[in-house]
């Protein structure tokens, strides 16, 4: 978890292929209330384009990306 | 339903009645030769799922606002008014269809299904009742297109971390690029998924061929043509098409996804490049004596999938067992006529829905799970996304105890230094 940030929800994304992570995240947001954060544990390197696109589409906000290895996570507030 | 809606969705209707449409509106004789074609009354036994009756939902409607008879006589005609619950009548029609075509080639007058389910679907767009989930992933396709160079960097960091993954199946040159990416005049532009399992193997064939290639910045599946929203799935398109014009290709080779390689090989109108599927360019590579397959590698008896927007639609039936007889000489065929293979039960975006769908996708294929089992094979090898996750579900839920596998990945596996 980023120190700063308070992770209201974590899912676990890894292994998932296109388009799986999008469509998990994009369920998974609804499952928090609105300024609260998701984080999200993905390993496909797609999600890197895919979840900005998402969110700058569904209104939501991506508040921090880290890199570690193969895994990705993202910071999803919920915005929406 | 108020009148305003009505004129736009009949509108909308009217717009997708070309001669073509017509013609499978007004021919269908009830002869039932395509009742048992589709799988999903195959499987099921309900009556719902034959093709007629998902026509009829569509020309019953045509009938009433299109045709002389159904506007006079309306009874006579069995003519349908538009209201609400057709409306959810056609829901239950367009995404009980995978489109896979297999009920078109055994009517006798070639209906296509699947064009006719193009006006349930638009219908259910125009009425905003079609699947969210699909309108939410064509628009983040679409996003992407707009909104490239604020995608760039991520999409070039995520590409570059799969390069050793690729040379771990094909040692490249010292300055070689591993993974070429927006090089102007390249021969072929490679469009894959958003993932590294679509990319790292291809790229090794590419590499190991020799081929001047370079890969897109964009995903090949279209959401658009899932959801049937002509605009959005043009728009998803024109990234590719315009990629590839700028970049002067003279080949687009569309990764192993059968709706992506049945729009861009259909839907595209005259282009300065031809569209192939990577399994024809890797047949190619073979035929060639670009690659070469070491047939060692694949112990176990194999079958394969035809995934019916590449074979039955898209033509590309011979070149995937050309590649398997370079592979293996314990092939096995599930279909004596792989035209009439029968679909995996995932396509149309029923996939893309994930666990909405999955009680459907299970019950609606048992067909398919049967025909897998009594082959006997231990690999299934299929060169669709779609048809590989249904088929990972089939599976999983029938206990096939058989390995799923992309074709491509095969190809990787097997390349003989």
């Amino acid at each position: 978890m980023s120190e700063d940030i308070k992770v209201e929800k974590v899912l676990d994304l890894k292994g998932l292929p296109c388009p799986m992570p999008v469509v998990k995240i994009s369920k998974g947001i609804k499952e928090v209330e609105i300024g609260q954060v998701v984080e999200a544990i993905t390993t496909d390197p797609g999600t890197l384009t895919d979840f900005p696109a998402w969110a700058r589409t569904s209104g939501n906000e991506i508040l921090k990306t880290d890199q570690t290895g193969d895994e990705i996570k993202f910071y999803v507030k919920r915005k929406v | 339903m108020d009148e305003k809606t009505k004129t736009e969705l009949l509108t909308l209707f009217k717009n997708k009645l070309n001669r073509a449409m017509r013609y499978y509106l007004d021919t269908c004789t009830r002869c039932g030769v395509c009742t048992k074609a589709c799988h999903a009354y195959a499987s099921t036994g309900q009556v719902r799922y034959t093709s007629a009756y998902r026509h009829e939902l569509v020309r019953r409607l045509y009938k009433k606002y299109f045709k002389l008879q159904g506007k006079v006589w309306p009874a006579a005609g069995e003519a349908k008014v538009l209201e609400d619950m057709t409306i959810k009548e056609l829901y239950d029609a367009a995404y009980s269809c995978t489109g896979c075509r297999r009920c078109m080639v055994y009517c006798p007058f070639g209906i296509d299904t699947q064009m006719i389910m193009s006006i349930a679907k638009l219908l259910l767009v125009g009425a905003s009742t079609e699947p969210e989930l699909l309108t939410m992933l064509a628009d983040m396709s679409i996003e992407k297109g707009k909104s490239m160079d604020v995608f760039k960097e991520s999409f070039l960091t995520g590409i570059k971390k799969l390069e050793g993954q690729v040379v771990e199946k094909w040692r490249s040159e010292a300055g070689e690029t591993v993974i070429p990416i927006d090089v102007d005049g390249a021969d072929l532009l490679y469009v894959a998924l958003a993932g590294a399992h679509s990319i790292i193997p291809a790229a090794a064939v590419f590499n190991a061929a020799g081929e001047h290639w370079t890969l897109s910045f964009f995903e090949a599946v279209n959401f658009g043509a899932f959801v049937g929203d002509p605009t959005r799935t043009t728009l998803i398109l024109d990234r590719i098409i315009s990629e590839a014009k700028r970049l002067k290709v003279k080949e687009v080779c569309i990764c192993e996804c059968g709706t992506a390689f049945r729009v861009m090989k259909h839907l595209t109108g005259p282009q300065p490049f031809k569209v192939s599927s990577i399994t024809e360019v890797q047949a190619r590579y073979i035929r060639e004596g670009r690659i070469r397959l070491d047939k060692s590698i694949v112990s176990d008896t194999v079958t394969y999938h035809d995934p019916c927007q590449i074979a039955r639609n898209g033509g590309i039936i011979d070149e995937a067992r050309y590649i398997l007889h370079h592979l293996t000489d314990n092939y096995t065929e599930m279909t004596k006529e792989p035209k009439y293979n029968w679909c995996c039960g995932g396509g149309g975006g029923l996939v893309a829905m994930g666990e909405e769908t999955l009680d459907f996708r299970m019950t609606s294929s048992s067909i398919k799970a049967d025909q897998v089992r009594k082959t006997g094979a231990k690999i299934l090898s299929t060169a669709c996304e779609n048809c590989h996750t249904q088929l990972g579900d089939l599976n999983d839920h029938y206990k096939l105890g058989v390995d799923v596998k992309f074709l491509s990945s095969m190809v990787a596996d097997a390349l003989v230094r």
